[in-house]
């Protein structure tokens, strides 16, 4: 991309790009290690995935202050005005991927019983594919590349198809063994917050492709 | 979805880049300008430029300095014809009628598509006398009463009545530079024009000031074509609603202010607006 005249402008809008990788690179490792403590039941690595997710929220409030004062100061144009408004708004949703991965991790301590539950054997591949869409999505924000932001957005069917399945298998497991509903319910819940990861990620796609073409993808329902 | 198409366009699908979208059309044209060239000698400084100014819409002149902005308004009511190397080619109709046409009265055109310049330039006469010339001299007035009445007019539609009317004997050159400009505003305004062209009307002003005469413009808007040579690319922004980009001579982009700012369609426009030009 051909360089501003003013080289600070540039500057501003490295720096604001890097805090917002720094702050996915974050969120990425907060779900695989949730999921990991979830699966061992490790309190303690649960423990620090939730207490890492303040520098989350601090990294969020930087983005928002940076992004205010570039609107304010530079008052940029076109694809950089894009460039600061799609920052501002994927800041908040890698926050919120955040907490959503530290929303699972306080429930780790919770699970009983966790040798008898087959779902946990399926929620660490849709983990896996959730944190793979941040991850992927956030490469393409650093590439501004728009066609890749699509190819996330598809993904989100497999993570929704996930959820679906061990929804059932949640059911039929609390149906059949009512004694362990309240661990099944966890469960439940740490599924839920992996469907909304990958939903979360689809949204940063769409300002991913905003950002670099001044359009949403129109052909994805929104 | 396309961000922030003001509300008051009519058209269905902003979503419109090119000229040669009739979307960006909305009734008839108030000055449609086709294929026009303009050279000083036989240095081409506006190469075949079309576009179509309504009175519906602001319609801003934006580009690097040189790049011909001034020299296509100054077409538009043929104030080039004062520089004696200036020759210019192709048509340019008001209302249908090629301004260009040896028929045309040059000092009645004037009156019709009217100007306002960088420095405001007010006659040094009072500020009544200021409004009250061109009307005076182009037959508007019948009487004194009829005169009194144009120069209020004139005067509130410029948002200065309020300022000046206990001082109307004043000379215009003691105002400050805003109701100075805002003068000259009325004083186009006074010989009731259609279109009115103005040439960078804020670079000397302070924000205050440049403040009330972007307000005025938007007031202005829909009873008079307005078209605005700005350096200023917010102001631009702030106050047009069709912005056309040019750069050494060609018109480079015309479309919806909205689109050209946050969506520009041409390579050139983008680099000019988010400051990347050469």
């Amino acid at each position: 991309m051909v360089e501003h005249t003013v080289k600070a402008f540039d500057e501003d809008i490295t720096r604001l790009r890097g805090l917002i990788a720094e702050m996915g690179g974050l969120a990425e490792v907060a779900i695989q290690q949730a999921l990991q403590a979830l699966v061992q039941g490790d309190e303690e690595l649960a423990a620090e995935v939730v207490e890492r997710d303040a520098k989350l929220d601090a990294l969020e409030t930087e983005v928002d202050a940076m992004a205010v004062r570039i609107l304010a100061l530079r008052a940029p144009m076109a694809d950089d005005l894009r460039e600061i408004v799609a920052a501002l708004k994927i800041g908040g949703v890698v926050e919120r991927i955040g907490d959503y991965a530290k929303n699972i991790a306080k429930r780790v301590g919770r699970i009983e019983g966790r040798s008898h539950f087959e779902p946990l054997t399926l929620l660490p591949a849709m983990g896996e594919l959730a944190a793979e869409m941040v991850h992927d999505v956030l490469t393409a924000y650093a590439a501004r590349d728009p066609v890749m932001a699509r190819e996330v957005i598809e993904r989100d069917d497999k993570v929704d198809a996930f959820y679906d399945s061990i929804f059932r298998n949640l059911v039929s497991h609390m149906v059949e063994n009512p004694a362990t509903i309240s661990s099944a319910a966890q469960l439940l819940f740490v599924a839920r917050n992996l469907e909304r990861v990958g939903d979360h990620a689809t949204n940063v796609a769409e300002m991913v492709h905003y950002s670099a073409t001044g359009t949403y993808p129109d052909d994805i329902e929104r | 979805m396309v961000m922030s198409e003001t509300t008051d366009s009519p058209i269905a699908n902003p979503v419109n880049k090119s000229l040669e979208n009739e979307n960006i059309a909305h009734g008839e044209p108030k000055m449609r300008a086709r294929g026009v060239d303009v050279y000083y000698g036989d240095k081409k400084a506006i190469d075949g430029v079309d576009i179509d100014v309504y009175t519906e819409y602001v319609t801003a002149f934006i580009g690097p300095s040189g790049c011909g902005k001034s020299t296509f308004l100054r077409a538009l009511n043929r104030m080039n014809d004062t520089i004696p190397s200036a020759r210019v080619t192709g048509t340019i109709e008001l209302d249908g009628e090629d301004i260009y046409a040896s028929g045309m009265d040059v000092v009645q055109l004037r009156a019709r598509v009217g100007m306002v310049f960088q420095k405001p330039n007010p006659f040094p006469k009072s500020i009544y006398d200021n409004i009250a010339y061109g009307p005076k001299i182009h037959g508007l007035a019948e009487s004194k009463p009829d005169l009194d009445e144009i120069v209020e007019k004139s005067l509130r539609r410029a948002g200065l009545w309020e300022e000046v009317k206990d001082r109307l004997a004043d000379s215009g050159t003691a105002l400050s530079g805003g109701q100075q400009q805002r003068l000259c505003i009325a004083r186009a305004i006074a010989v009731d024009p259609e279109v009115i062209l103005m040439d960078e009307p804020c670079s000397a002003l302070d924000p205050i000031a440049t403040a009330k005469i972007e307000e005025l413009i938007d007031e202005l808007r829909g009873r008079y074509g307005i078209v605005i040579v700005t350096h200023s690319m917010q102001q631009a922004a702030r106050v047009s609603q069709r912005t056309a980009f040019f750069h050494l001579g060609h018109l480079v982009e015309y479309g919806h202010t909205s689109d050209i700012f946050t969506n520009p369609a041409e390579q050139r426009t983008q680099d000019y607006i988010t400051g990347r030009y050469g």
